[in-house]
């Protein structure tokens, strides 16, 4: 079993999104610093996907310091600082487009949008949790649309 | 790094039938490289060849460097094989099956056929005859992987297999992971099978290499397109040659772009649907770009390649 969450979504490069979950799992502390982070084999295994898209993954990130090599061990989780808010803003950007794509072709405006999230965070506050499944177009859908 | 198999003209005739035209291709090495088409495309047939199963009417093929006209049984250490319709001694027990095998392999590793017996739940004293086709397949697999082959060949691996076995072989293959140079040329008429264990796709139809390509740059330019149109509207004479099975009904345009550009599209939409109110463009997966292509073959003429361009897949 794997350590984090990692719902595979279809149609976007299987490393891209595997490096953006592990990432997440760091940010949000399901993997804290100095846990034993799987091996090539146990990730490909486990997601039934190329050695070839594990390696690079877990290479990547290495190289980000995300992960370091403990000898006798094998890979282990770093946590970095907190990155920059801009950076954690840029996760919310394929979402931000996916949310204004849909409230194009409703013909909603951005106002209306934020209006519609105040409304999210308050139901949220009040305990009426909107539905918690956590949806895998986070992983960097990008829905471009042009409206000529 | 050298390719692990190189075909070069291959050509394989049956009678009138052409199985295999003129196929030209690498195999990289250290890659899963799946190797689609459907049924009587001519897989097996290419298969046979490069592992001297069958002589090729023309054409060369090196496999691990070597012409495999002239594979000895040195390089057959190195190659594990599985075919769909593998041919077992049937009479022997599981236990037998895999005495017979042992001697054969200098490199056959004990400790790693044990963990497969384990994870494949073979029961040893079972005749082969009496396992079920997917206890067989992972028979099969287990004498093919226990001497740690450099290249594993599957022919069809998952036909007919129940998805719990599947999943075991799967893993089971995977075990693999870690080899130095371990490369994986695998062959089946369902994409859905190897979606995500492909770094590499290669096309065959009627015999011809159709595409060829890493699957993370085909998942990259394909996408399918939806456009809603303010007015009912014609669809266009000419539409880009990379709009794949342009539809219009109604108000709405669907195809799908096999050289998605953002910029490139909107421009393109404006230009061949003057009436376009917005699109959308979303990303495929690899089957259904297999689906998008293997109609588009269809339309095109199974035979027939593109002008004057030996291989039509660069066009498309």
């Amino acid at each position: 079993m794997l350590p984090f969450t990692f719902i595979i979504a279809d149609g976007l490069p299987v490393s891209d999104q595997l490096e953006h979950a592990v990432r997440k799992a760091i940010f949000t502390g399901q993997l804290s610093a100095g846990d034993i982070f799987p091996s090539v084999r146990t990730l490909s295994q486990e997601l039934r996907i190329s050695p070839t898209t594990a390696h690079k993954v877990v290479a990547t990130l290495r190289e980000n310091g995300y992960l370091a090599s403990r000898p006798g061990i094998g890979m282990v989780v770093r946590t970095p600082n907190l990155p920059e808010r801009s950076e954690r803003l840029d996760y919310l950007q394929p979402l931000c487009r996916e949310l204004l794509r849909e409230a194009g072709d409703l013909h909603l405006e951005v106002e209306d949008v934020v209006e519609a999230l105040r409304q999210a965070a308050e139901q949220r506050g009040s305990g009426r949790r909107p539905d918690a499944a956590i949806h895998a177009t986070e992983a960097g859908a990008v829905t471009p649309k042009s409206n000529p | 790094m050298k390719p692990i198999i190189e075909i070069r003209n291959l050509r394989k005739k049956f009678g009138r039938t052409v199985a295999v035209d003129e196929l030209t291709m690498d195999v990289p090495e250290g890659q899963v490289t799946a190797f689609l088409g459907p049924n009587g495309a001519g897989k097996t047939t290419t298969i046979k060849c490069l592992l001297n199963l069958l002589a090729p009417d023309a054409g060369e093929i090196r496999v691990l460097g070597a012409d495999s006209a002239r594979l000895d049984s040195a390089a057959f250490r190195q190659i594990g094989y599985v075919s769909e319709n593998q041919e077992m001694p049937l009479w022997m027990t599981v236990r037998q099956f895999l005495n017979y095998c042992r001697p054969m392999y200098p490199a056959w590793d004990a400790a790693f056929e044990a963990q497969l017996l384990k994870q494949f739940d073979l029961p040893l004293e079972t005749k082969l005859r009496a396992l079920s086709r997917g206890m067989r397949m992972k028979a099969a697999l287990l004498s093919s992987l226990a001497y740690r082959p450099k290249l594993v060949v599957l022919d069809e691996p998952f036909s007919g297999l129940d998805p719990l076995v599947r999943d075991e072989f799967v893993r089971g293959m995977l075990e693999m992971t870690g080899k130095e140079g371990w490369s994986v040329f695998v062959s089946s008429h369902d994409i859905a099978e190897v979606e995500r264990l492909a770094d590499r796709v290669a096309i065959i139809n009627s015999g011809r290499l159709q595409l060829d390509e890493a699957a993370e740059s085909l998942v990259a330019r394909f996408r399918w397109v939806e456009i809603v149109l303010g007015t009912e509207a014609p669809p266009p004479e000419n539409p880009p040659r990379n709009w794949l099975g342009l539809e219009v009904s109604g108000r709405i345009a669907r195809f799908t772009d096999s050289r998605y550009d953002e910029l490139e599209l909107d421009g393109a939409v404006k230009k061949y649907l003057p009436a376009a109110k917005q699109w959308r463009a979303q990303p495929m997966t690899l089957r259904d770009i297999f689906v998008a292509l293997a109609r588009t073959y269809r339309l095109n003429g199974s035979h027939q390649p593109a002008e004057g361009n030996p291989s039509p897949a660069k066009d498309i």
